[in-house]
């Protein structure tokens, strides 16, 4: 009897420590992080272009605008077809192994490495579409992140479409509604919520990717701009910025202070960081609020 | 729209013959297949190009031998990818043993042991480590963690573990990237991963095989141990395997905390090259040679390949558990 008591005491101990710890360590990064970081953040470091300092480094104003600018288009890129896919995965396809196959293609898409897509995105974009893309580009980045997030509103709004109640379904069909009156009118706001929810968590996963970004969209110090110049290595003749250009992100901002730690202070490096935590762990929080309300209303 | 919509319906029953062969009842039908359609083919060329890229030399050197080949050189297309392999191989497996562990414990005192408020607190710290870009955990390791290894865990490891266990043996004193560095962060970049699903894997399981247990005179330790983790093990085995696909795949900090030698670790404390970083590193500056473009992107064919089994694996598990529990 002892020793079973003595068994559970131990295992408890175990079990008790292991989740404080799970617990702390994001307590404890954060902390260092901000700890490093908050003495660089000042209005002048985050709204100031890194061009209008000398060197590398100094602000990233470019970076926070290019993150935005970068994951919304990616975003803007992927919804309509991960919608469109998940109404017609729900309301129309009928065919087993189709919706087999589907399934199996987005669960993989979701793991992908995203080296892989990298990988592709370097390859295909950058190098084989450069007349196109112009190289290392925003909509590079934005068609490569695209794929990455694509899976991710795809599961969202297949499980939002999931959750809207036949009953109302049904109604529309009773009171003469076609397919496409229903699905325009009562499915998809209805499952509206669901849908922005997985949007933003895409906006979110396309801002926090360091490995994909810095192989298609590349790195600038400028802000990015709209104009046009005459450019003879790409399609019409010009070059649209910031479409073609090359684009700053904060996770290159952040890479940049390991990759080039003589010219840029580590506590830049951590103070990006801080920035960037700070935008996906609100955009995190704001969709688990979200979630939150709609389950108690 | 309503009335494009319908106008573009008796176009489609006019040209009939279109109607027959696509088999589109309406035109909202086809808008939506059209959609589908096109998102199907660019995921199945995603998945089909990194082979059909690789394709060539797997061929040429064969697959075996381009695993289990050490050499690596693109002057004299040499394709050997042994040591990036068991460099990779490694890293997961040592990120699994700090992870598992910590992170089963965890989901054990969420699920059985903590008050519902301390709960409400500790997930989300935890589940919020998702949150942590993959560059961030790469700079805290560089700048901060390395400090840590180099002049403390280092070499107290080597001078304790290490007089008698070469695996503990600290080759290269004057730095501190090594397996055990990148296996740690890597650890807990994988960590909310185990515990979320874990716990809820725990969570699924019913009362009443408690109570039965309970019933039996078994302590809570005993209850968990031979009633709700066997039921809950397909649950846990596929978190596992979801942390070890997302440690396979991490290039950004792994690049920055690995150390970056040419040969596999000998020693946890030794550095590597993982798959992923020979491919970021390499590929960029190797465009004009398609025979390198199609050796590093074998490279990716292998992590996408080792992936996709994992994925099956998952889906197996979850058939098998689903039908278990029905």
């Amino acid at each position: 009897m002892d020793r079973r008591k003595l068994e559970e005491n131990i295992f408890k101990g175990i079990s008790y420590l292991a989740g404080i710890i799970s617990g702390l360590i994001l307590i404890l990064i954060i902390g260092k992080i901000a700890w490093a970081g908050i003495p660089y953040i000042n209005w002048y470091f985050l709204l100031t272009s890194e061009n209008e300092t000398p060197g590398i480094g100094g602000a990233i104003g470019n970076s926070i605008v290019g993150t935005f600018v970068l994951s919304i288009l990616a975003t803007v890129l992927a919804s309509p077809l991960a919608v469109g896919l998940a109404v017609y995965m729900k309301r129309y396809a009928k065919n087993r192994p189709f919706i087999k196959l589907v399934d199996f293609c987005v669960e993989v898409m979701s793991g992908t490495p995203s080296i892989v897509l990298g990988a592709l995105g370097i390859l295909i974009l950058v190098f084989y579409l450069r007349y196109y893309t112009g190289g290392f580009s925003l909509i590079s980045g934005a068609i490569a992140l695209s794929l990455l997030i694509l899976p991710v509103i795809e599961r969202a709004a297949e499980q939002a479409i999931d959750r809207v109640p036949k009953e109302l379904e049904e109604a529309s069909y009773a009171l003469g509604a076609n397919k496409w009156e229903t699905i325009i009118k009562i499915t998809l706001p209805f499952a509206l919520s669901g849908i922005i929810t997985g949007i933003v968590l895409g906006i979110g996963r396309a801002a926090e990717e360091s490995t994909i970004v810095i192989m298609t969209a590349g790195y600038s110090i400028h802000m990015l701009s709209f104009k046009i110049v005459p450019n003879e290595a790409l399609i019409n003749g010009m070059k649209v910025y910031p479409f073609q250009a090359l684009l700053a992100t904060l996770p290159i901002t952040i890479y940049n202070s390991y990759h080039y730690p003589t010219m840029v202070d580590q506590g830049e490096g951590f103070a990006a960081a801080l920035v960037l935590i700070a935008i996906v762990m609100f955009i995190n929080l704001g969709t688990r609020l979200l979630l939150r309300r709609r389950r108690i209303g | 729209m309503q009335q494009f919509i319908e106008r573009l319906n008796t176009k489609f029953l006019e040209t009939a013959g279109l109607f027959d062969t696509f088999k589109v009842k309406n035109a909202d039908h086809f808008f939506f297949s059209a959609i589908a359609g096109m998102a199907l083919f660019l995921m199945l060329f995603i998945i089909i190009y990194v082979f059909y890229v690789a394709y060539p030399v797997l061929i040429k050197v064969g697959l075996f031998d381009f695993v289990t080949d050490a050499a690596w050189s693109y002057g004299s297309s040499e394709y050997g990818i042994r040591e990036y392999a068991l460099s990779t191989i490694y890293l997961t497996v040592l990120t699994l043993l700090i992870s598992v562990p910590l992170g089963i414990f965890a989901a054990i005192y969420l699920a059985e042991f903590a008050s519902r408020k301390i709960e409400s607190i500790l997930r989300p710290l935890i589940e919020l480590l998702v949150g942590i870009p993959s560059v961030v955990y790469g700079i805290f390791g560089f700048f901060i963690l390395e400090d840590i290894f180099r002049y403390h865990i280092d070499p107290f490891l080597d001078s304790t573990l290490g007089v008698f266990l070469p695996i503990f043996r600290d080759t290269n004193p004057n730095h501190g990237f090594s397996l055990l560095l990148a296996s740690t962060v890597l650890a807990v970049m994988i960590l909310p991963t185990i515990v979320t699903l874990s716990q809820d894997a725990i969570r699924m399981v019913s009362k009443d095989y408690r109570d039965a247990s309970f019933s039996l005179g078994a302590t809570k330790w005993e209850t968990i141990k031979n009633t709700v983790l066997p039921a809950a093990k397909g649950g846990i085995i596929a978190s596992v395997i979801l942390g070890a696909m997302r440690a396979m795949g991490e290039t950004m900090a792994v690049l920055m905390l690995y150390g970056g030698s040419a040969r596999a670790p000998v020693s946890i404390l030794d550095s590597g090259t993982a798959m992923t970083s020979i491919i970021l590193g390499d590929l960029g500056s190797h465009f004009n040679n398609d025979e390198a473009v199609s050796a590093l992107f074998a490279i990716a064919a292998l992590l996408f390949g080792m992936e996709i089994f994992f994925v099956l694996i998952i889906k197996l598990i979850g058939a098998s558990y689903g039908s278990s529990k029905a």
